[in-house]
């Protein structure tokens, strides 16, 4: 089935899935993301039925919490996927190819997924027409809303191209180019805050592109482990260690200039990388980022990629939520029973808003995987 | 000031506010000056605030921080409040993606409460911490306010009440406004008038003979995280 030249899956075929799950012959996974889709739906819709004042710990304390987290998280897993398409294609074409299709259509859901966690924690979602009415370009938010939507436009571009065997160079450096664009834009809306010394950096927009592409590539590299352990297509493999040992090595170091620079900063503010550097020196770095190069340097094996993968895809989760909320850790102005340490601990329903974003992406990939549409694409276009 | 000494302050402030609301609104320059020894720490202008405002829980639109200088036996209390700044410069409106926040030309900083998205990077760019989300919280702690706490606050023209979560101000941020409601009919700032030790000026700066122009132009007079090229309206008088 093809509507404005983008495949979908067979009505046959997606019957004859519906048929399977019912009988439970889709897998475990299937039946997890599916109940995932169903809890997160509901914790979503408890936060817009019964209003974030009930059902979220965000505050004017700590106004920026999971939800946008687990948006920066997805948008920079999105931009990850891209990248990793533009060197798959430059570089390695003829092993990337088969992944292609799956890699670009995972930035597309990924980017719709985080901004679903996005929509859930504004105030007024239903006021985004603003942008379009009333915009303001000196606002950094402003700026990503616009390159955002280029972002997921040139995915779907690049998507149909994929899916119809049209080799447009054109279009893969736009996809590549764009995306560099949009998640500048996201990384400068943080580093452009200079009232928050945790966020405020020139840095972190190029530490947003590179902790982009090494957790976008980690769960392109699940996707090519998983593809080589189902088809015995091991090539592949070395292409991905190898990606995701330079992504590690750019945001090890990268972690550490920021470290650094705020270990040895005397801003006010700054005490928030003192306070914050066991955890960062444990989780941050030596967990997140040595270890899983440890198991890619000693093992170039499928499973030490799916398991290094994994720990990239969880740790670098976390890191993101550390960036955002620690940042809040000093308020700006303390007074009455304000805490000297502002603490954030998520809520159920904040919780749900990542099960939901986590579980609609694989449930969509799982459906689209087990219904060939990723088979379909290409192959068809190029006959 | 030491001509007028023997008058009440406030009814001379009052002068001022009626003389500068007869000049074209691009003309005033609106502007508050807290004389620090003067200020008791009663907490007045807070509570005073959060009545004219109807602000719910966690938000003050004019804290009073206490501070203990020195050590003991030489101890004493410094009080500093802190309303919004008006900044000339400030950095919460550049960052708003949908323009609802502004500062207007006669220098009070604003929220269209109907334009607001409520994405907080107002709140998150304000280097005073002036600015607040309102999530929707009561006093009662429960789902519904209580009537008192839904009423129109007269905030913005009075259209807003507290109804609902879907309506705003719920849902938007917060901020102190200088009673922008208040001075539009000619009444001082509701700190101003609850002002315990008069330690509040409010006045048009562009008026040489203004009260507040005068107190303002003493070499005691200072203002907050200067160092951040804000230029705030906000003066402290030490």
């Amino acid at each position: 089935m093809k509507v404005f030249g983008v495949y979908l899956p067979q009505k046959e075929l997606l019957c004859e899935f519906s048929a399977d799950f019912i009988k439970g012959k889709t897998g475990i996974w299937s039946y997890i993301a599916a109940l995932g889709v169903i809890l997160g739906a509901i914790g979503i819709l408890s936060i817009f039925l019964l209003g974030h004042g009930e059902t979220t710990n965000t505050s004017s304390y700590v106004p920026w919490g999971l939800q946008i987290s687990t948006y920066v998280y997805f948008a920079l897993v999105s931009g990850g996927c891209i990248f990793t398409n533009f060197i798959g294609t430059r570089f390695f074409y003829d092993h990337y190819k088969p992944l292609a299709s799956r890699i670009i259509f995972m930035g597309l859901i990924t980017a719709i997924a985080g901004f679903a966690s996005l929509a859930s924690e504004l105030g007024h979602v239903e006021r985004m027409y603003m942008f379009i009415i009333s915009p303001n370009p000196t606002s950094p938010m402003f700026w990503m809303s616009v390159w955002y939507t280029a972002d997921i436009a040139i995915l779907i571009v690049e998507y149909i191209c994929i899916q119809s065997n049209i080799h447009s160079k054109r279009v893969l450096y736009a996809s590549f180019i764009i995306p560099v664009i949009t998640y500048c834009s996201l990384g400068s809306l943080f580093g452009a805050v200079g009232t928050i010394p945790y966020f405020y950096s020139s840095l972190l927009p190029v530490y947003f592109i590179f902790t982009g592409f090494l957790t976008g590539n980690a769960l392109c590299a699940l996707i090519a482990a998983m593809y080589a352990r189902k088809r015995g297509n091991n090539e592949i493999i070395a292409s991905f260690i190898s990606m995701q040992k330079i992504g590690l090595a750019i945001v090890l170091i990268l972690t550490l200039s920021r470290i650094i620079i705020g270990l040895t900063g005397n801003a006010n503010g700054y005490e928030v990388f003192k306070e914050t550097l066991p955890q960062n020196i444990l989780f941050g770095v030596i967990a997140a980022l040595v270890i899983p190069y440890i198991i890619l340097a000693k093992n170039i094996t499928k499973n030490s990629l799916l398991i290094s993968s994994l720990i990239v895809l969880f740790t670098q989760f976390m890191a993101r939520l550390d960036l955002v909320v620690e940042g809040f850790r000093m308020p700006n102005f303390q007074v009455y029973d304000m805490p000297a340490r502002t603490s954030y601990t998520p809520s159920i329903y904040e919780l749900l808003v990542v099960v939901f974003s986590v579980s609609i992406v694989a449930i969509i990939y799982i459906v689209c995987e087990k219904t060939g549409l990723f088979e379909t694409a290409g192959i068809k276009g190029g006959e | 000031m030491e001509q007028s000494a023997d008058r009440d302050i406030l009814e001379i402030m009052q002068k001022d506010l009626a003389k500068a609301l007869n000049k074209p609104r691009d003309k005033r320059r609106w502007a508050m000056a807290i004389d620090l020894k003067k200020c008791i720490g009663c907490h007045a202008c807070t509570t005073g605030c959060m009545s004219e405002n109807l602000t719910p829980p966690e938000i003050h639109y004019r804290p009073v921080k206490e501070e203990e200088i020195g050590e003991y036996p030489n101890t004493s209390l410094r009080f500093l409040p802190r309303p919004c700044m008006q900044c000339d410069a400030p950095t919460c409106t550049p960052v708003c993606p949908v323009k609802a926040t502004y500062k207007r030309d006669d220098g009070i900083v604003t929220i269209d409460y109907k334009k607001c998205i409520g994405c907080r990077y107002c709140l998150v760019a304000c280097p005073y911490g002036a600015r607040s989300a309102d999530v929707g919280h009561y006093y009662t702690g429960e789902m519904h306010g209580k009537s008192y706490e839904v009423e129109n606050s007269g905030e913005y023209g009075g259209n807003f009440k507290r109804k609902n979560h879907w309506r705003s101000p719920i849902g938007n941020a917060r901020k102190c406004h200088f009673c922008l409601h208040r001075i539009e009919k000619g009444e001082l700032t509701r700190c101003t008038t609850t002002c315990l030790g008069s330690a509040t000026y409010f006045g048009d700066i562009s008026d040489p003979d203004a009260l507040i122009t005068k107190v303002i132009s003493k070499p005691n007079v200072i203002k907050y995280r200067e160092d951040l090229g804000t230029k705030p309206r906000v003066y402290y008088i030490l």
